[in-house]
Order: C-alpha cells, then sequence, then structure tokens
C-alpha cells in the first residue's frame, strides 16, 4: 500500500480519534488494546478501507515472521536430525540403488538396440544377404589313387572359370564334373548355370537310380534358388534340410535363417 | 520427552497446532517419514542431497498448510507429506528443465496431486524472497520479533533474554522492527502484490 495513502488517512485519522499511529494497529493485533479501544477501531476499519488494508499490511508482516521462523526452526532441527538418521555422509545403500538404476537403464538400452537390430535384420534380409551368410563353398576332395580330371584339378586350384569352360567340353559329363560345375557357377555368381547342372544331376540320379551328391544337391540347389532371387523355390529344400536333424547340412539352417526365409518366401 | 521416540498422528498434529515452536513434532517427522521421501527421490533421478532439500520443503509446508487447517486428517500425515514431497519434487524437477519426457510425466503426475498441495507450493521461489528480505533485518529486530511472533514468548520472558531495562522499551523496539519490516516487504512489489497468498495458500 503507498505509504503517502496512508500517511493522509492518518493524519486525519489521527487527528479525530483516540488511534494517534500504527502503534496502535500492531497493538490491536497483539491483542493488546483495551475492548472499548479495539470497538472503536473495528468500527473504524469498517468504514476505512485505507485502515483496513495498513492493517492487513502489519498482519501480513507479522505472519511472515512466522513463516521464517519456522523455516528457521526445520533448518536447525534439519542439520540434527541428518546426522541421527546417518545421512551427513555417502549413503552406500542409495549408491548401490542409484548403481544399479543406472545398469538397468543401460541394460534396458542394450536389449533396446539389440532389438531393434533384430527387427531390422529380419525386415531387411534379402535372398542375396541370406545367400552370403548361408553360403558354404564346397570343398571336394579327390579320391586317393582316382584319376584326376582336368575339371576337378581346376576346382581344387580355386580356378572357377575354367571349370565351367572345362565343363563344356564334355562330351558326357558325369556326376562330379555336374556337381563341381554348379558349385563354380555359384562362385561366379550364375547361378541359373549351377540350377541348371544340379538339375541335370538330380535328373542323372534319377535314371541311373543312383544318389550321387544327393544329399549336396539339395542344399547347393537352395543356394542356387537364393542367388537367384528365387527364394520361394529355396525354401522348400531349406525346409527339408531344416526339418532333418541328421541332414549334413542341417546346422546351417537356424531357426533365425528359416524365420528370414519364410517371410521372403511370402 | 524420549529421544528417538514415534509420536502418534494425533499427538504430532496438536504439537504443530500448539503456540510454542514444534521441534519434537518436527524431529518425529523426520524419523518417521524421511526414508520414505528419500526412497522417492532417489527412485526418481534425485540424489541423496535433493532428497534432504525435498524433505526439509516438505516438513514446513506441511507444518504451514496444518497451521493453516489445510489438512485435517482425512488422510494419514504420511500419505500427506508423501504428496507433497512428490509434488515438491516434480516442480523441481521441471524447474531444472530436464527432459521432455520426465516435463510430461510432471505434467501428468500435477494432475493427480492431493488437492490444496498445488496452491500451497507453486510460490516457493516468492518463499525464498521473503526469507532473503527478513534474512537482512537486523540481528535484534529479528530476535523481538521471533520471540513476539513465532515463539509466543510473554513479554517478561522476552525482557529477560533481551536485557532492556524495561517492557515499554522492548514494545517500543517490537513496533519499530515490525513497521521497518513492513516497509522492506512493500519495497518489493512483487513480494507486496503476492504475500498474502505466500503465506494463506
Amino acid at each position: 500500500m503507498p505509504t503517502n495513502n496512508w500517511q493522509q488517512t492518518c493524519n486525519r485519522f489521527c487527528m479525530s480519534n483516540n488511534f494517534t499511529n500504527e502503534d496502535q494497529l500492531i497493538q490491536y493485533l497483539d491483542g493488546e488494546l483495551t475492548a472499548q479501544d479495539a470497538a472503536d477501531l473495528n468500527a473504524e476499519l469498517a468504514r476505512n478501507p485505507v485502515l483496513a488494508a495498513k492493517l492487513e499490511s502489519l498482519r501480513q508482516t507479522q505472519a511472515s515472521i512466522a513463516m521464517y521462523g519456522l523455516r528457521q526452526t526445520v533448518g536447525g532441527i534439519h542439520q540434527e536430525m541428518m546426522g541421527e538418521l546417518g545421512q551427513a555422509g555417502p549413503a552406500p545403500v542409495v549408491g548401490m540403488r542409484q548403481w544399479l538404476h543406472y545398469a538397468a537403464r543401460i541394460a534396458a538400452v542394450l536389449v533396446l538396440l539389440a532389438g531393434s537390430l533384430v527387427v531390422y535384420q529380419y525386415y531387411t534380409a534379402t535372398p542375396h544377404s541370406l545367400y552370403n551368410t548361408d553360403a558354404l563353398p564346397y570343398q571336394w576332395h579327390e579320391t586317393r589313387g582316382a584319376t584326376i580330371s582336368t575339371l576337378e584339378t581346376d576346382y581344387n586350384n580355386h580356378e572357377y572359370s575354367k571349370v565351367i569352360q572345362d565343363f563344356k567340353q564334355l562330351p558326357a559329363p558325369n556326376a562330379t564334373a555336374y556337381f563341381l560345375t554348379a558349385n563354380a557357377a555359384l562362385q561366379t555368381a550364375q547361378p541359373a548355370m549351377a540350377i541348371s547342372a544340379l538339375a541335370a544331376l538330380q535328373q542323372q540320379n534319377t535314371a541311373a537310380q543312383t544318389h550321387y551328391y544327393e544329399e549336396d544337391v539339395v542344399y547347393y540347389l537352395a543356394l542356387a534358388y537364393l542367388q537367384n532371387n528365387e527364394p520361394a523355390k529355396a525354401l522348400p529344400l531349406f525346409e527339408t534340410i531344416y526339418a532333418a536333424k541328421d541332414h549334413p547340412y542341417h546346422s546351417y539352417t537356424s531357426r533365425w535363417f528359416m524365420m528370414k526365409l519364410r517371410r521372403l518366401a511370402r | 520427552m524420549d529421544a528417538g521416540k514415534s509420536l502418534s498422528d494425533n499427538t504430532i498434529l496438536q504439537l504443530l497446532q500448539g503456540n510454542q515452536p514444534p521441534d519434537e513434532a518436527i524431529r518425529a517427522l523426520y524419523r518417521q517419514q524421511y526414508n520414505m521421501v528419500k526412497t522417492y527421490i532417489t527412485q526418481n533421478n534425485g540424489s541423496q542431497e535433493d532428497a534432504q532439500d525435498i524433505f526439509q520443503e516438505t516438513i514446513i509446508s506441511f507444518i504451514e498448510m496444518v497451521k493453516q487447517h489445510k489438512f485435517r486428517g482425512e488422510s494419514s500425515i504420511s500419505t500427506f507429506v508423501y504428496a507433497i514431497a512428490r509434488y515438491t519434487w516434480l516442480n523441481e524437477i521441471k524447474k531444472r528443465g530436464r527432459a521432455q519426457l520426465r516435463n510430461e510425466k510432471y505434467e501428468r503426475e500435477k494432475e493427480i496431486a492431493e488437492p490444496g498441495i498445488e496452491n500451497h507450493l507453486v510460490n516457493r521461489e516468492l518463499k525464498n524472497t521473503l526469507v532473503k528480505v527478513i534474512d537482512s533485518l537486523g540481528a535484534n529486530c529479528k530476535k523481538i520479533l521471533l520471540a513476539f511472533y513465532y515463539e509466543n514468548l510473554p513479554m517478561r520472558d522476552i525482557l529477560q533474554q533481551l536485557q532492556y531495562g524495561n517492557e515499554q522499551v522492548v514494545r517500543n523496539k517490537k513496533y519499530k522492527c515490525l513497521k521497518q519490516l513492513e516497509q522492506m516487504i512493500n519495497a518489493n512489489k512483487q513480494l507486496a502484490a503476492n504475500l498474502q497468498s505466500i503465506l494463506y495458500e
């Protein structure tokens, strides 16, 4: 409240009443006025809003002191009680909790990242990426004492283009020639040729009721379909391998691999 | 009163509503409520120091609300103190301007705070300003005013403590100090304009 207003009011009021200054308002608040003086002041307060505002201002100042005192008291007891409750020094239990809290957060972030990676891999898998993760270059070992053909020698030397050339020179390729040529075609990213050679080998086996490279053909034909971007054709072959736990290539068909392949085959 | 003794809710409320400084009630509140608040603060991104600061503010707010009859025992003291502490801490997090996520949490949790707590606590900053103003009052003035208006000591006790010549000297000094403080408060326009809500809401 502006001091000038109060001063003007006080001057007028003080001239005509028993209340001579602010001290009497304080006496009123402190319960130190006589009953008659208090009644007279009450009547004046009802008529005089400036005087009433001044009284309220003083009342609030007194209340401010009480608030301040409470804060001082609590502040003093706070120090005392922190000592009694053992909060002055480091608290190992809280520290451990805090550590566990951070560890849990880190673990949650790692799980989230791992989960995101899995989801990312699942939805971004392609036939070629599956081929690259699963393809096992066939290691051909000649039979001790047997005659080695040029094609076989070239395959062992990893000269895959030569293998394909050698194959084309053969008037009547045998099972090994078909099989190694198919693998050479896979190594040189010619899946159609690989599929053709492996299919021919299967026909030859069927016709002659033989079983040359029978289980190998299933696996490499499946790989050839993947490389040729035909996951739907690769899927039944890999399902066969995955279902047969004693299949020599079973360990290359994990559950995760099959999940990705099934999604691609849809 | 035995050191370290717990007090019932009723006893604490009676002590807080009395005219004497409620030291024993405050100690009991620390013994009975501090660990609960500390657990909440430290499990919600606060340090042990945060827990101590927030608990101190919480106890002051709780006592003020009891004295203003805003807590009448409808819930337990523990429930009410927890609600004040939670609200005070969420306000503190907001003030520190932490991550948006926590601000959103604050907004969500603010809505479920105990009725009456929000209004009481929003003036925390202005209360601190008021404390600074009173801090700047002379030491003797603070002693006299605290003895009268906080400790509610009778005049003869104040006379003994402060060693003034007679009661009228003390009374005159009290008038002078109170008027001086009133002027200091009114000199801060924001403080003066909000004093009502700072003290009573």
